[in-house]
């Protein structure tokens, strides 16, 4: 089959031709088989090129040279250019709108209120074992001083004032 | 690789965009053509010829050579229209009339007539053709491209190539003589 379709289609290698003869001449069917062949690619071959239009050929490569320049120009110019065409427009647009929503609502809103948790409260108090408050005496006071905040250390230069970092 | 496109493309990768122009000019009525083939309309055909040079601006750097540079031009060419052609799949293949008129001018002899119109049969089979059939019934009897370049194009071994075309001209057979095109 691949036979045939070489000869029919003209790139048939010169040694094998001639084996190739030989069994066309003693095959019936395949004889039958790459006549039908050789007539379609005749029919296909002669059926007559396409054409251009007259001037079809400098008005390709002036369209050509101007994309060509598009796309020497910087990146940032060419996404402007690109979502400016009508092509992009409306996703643009969409997108613009869609954002300018978002930033509006979190401006609204503001920032989430966060509610303060009591440290003594946290998981981590459940680590601090009696025998660690025993050991370590100061352990108790830093979860003092954690809890009240740092206005509740004394004043370190002795003024009676609080301290204020 | 050709010497002359070596060069061309040397030139290129060196800043001179006229190498890039010589080789559109070298091989845009090739491109058109295969693309025109497959798309069945002269605006389709221009737009994907536009665009396949487009592509190959901006990969002829890295092109490596070791394929020719036709080869690869044609592969563009053929993976965009297939692409394109997926898209417009509703879209039947125009009857293109084109191929009959361009046939050589002169007074209309009936011989003439008559080619024209086996001419029109003949775009209307081809174009019925299912895509990867097409790209390798264009790419062999229109544009005479060896089978080795025809499977580095589509991708496969050149068994399948001829296998496909066995089974393309026989379809192609089957559609002339239903239409009533005797043998020439």
């Amino acid at each position: 089959m691949e036979r045939l379709v070489e000869g029919a289609t003209g790139v048939i290698p010169p040694s094998d031709r001639v084996p190739v003869l030989e069994h066309l001449a003693a095959c019936p069917k395949c004889r039958h088989e790459a006549a039908a062949l050789e007539d379609t690619v005749a029919h296909l071959r002669t059926a007559g090129e396409f054409g251009t239009p007259p001037g079809f050929w400098a008005e390709f490569m002036g369209t050509l040279d101007r994309r060509l320049a598009e796309e020497r120009l910087p990146l940032l110019v060419r996404m402007r250019r690109a979502l400016a065409t009508p092509r992009y427009a409306w996703g643009t647009a969409v997108a613009t709108l869609v954002t300018v929503l978002a930033l509006s609502t979190a401006i609204w809103q503001g920032p989430q209120q966060t509610t303060e948790t009591d440290p003594l409260a946290s998981s981590a108090r459940g680590l601090v074992t009696e025998s660690m408050a025993t050991t370590l005496p100061s352990l108790g006071e830093m979860i003092d001083v954690w809890r009240a905040g740092l206005s509740a250390l004394p004043d370190p230069f002795g003024n009676g004032a609080e301290y204020r970092p | 690789m050709d010497a002359e496109d070596l060069r061309l493309v040397e030139a290129f990768r060196r800043g001179e965009e006229s190498a890039f122009t010589a080789l559109v000019i070298k091989y845009r009525e090739g491109v058109y053509r295969v693309a025109r083939r497959m798309l069945g309309s002269h605006e389709d055909a221009a737009d994907a010829a536009q665009e396949v040079f487009i592509r190959a601006y901006r990969a002829l750097h890295r092109f490596d050579g070791r394929s020719r540079v036709y080869t690869w031009l044609y592969r563009i060419t053929v993976n965009l229209c297939l692409d394109a052609r997926g898209r417009l799949a509703r879209i039947p293949v125009a009857d293109d009339e084109d191929a009959a008129h361009n046939l050589p001018g002169g007074p209309l002899l009936e011989a003439e007539t008559e080619n024209r119109e086996v001419a029109r049969l003949v775009a209307i089979a081809v174009g019925a053709l299912p895509l990867r059939q097409r790209a390798m019934v264009v790419l062999r009897l229109y544009q005479d491209l060896p089978y080795s370049d025809i499977a580095r194009i589509m991708g496969c071994s050149q068994g399948t190539v001829k296998a496909t075309m066995f089974t393309a001209l026989r379809k192609l057979r089957r559609a002339l003589i239903a239409h009533g095109v005797e043998a020439p």
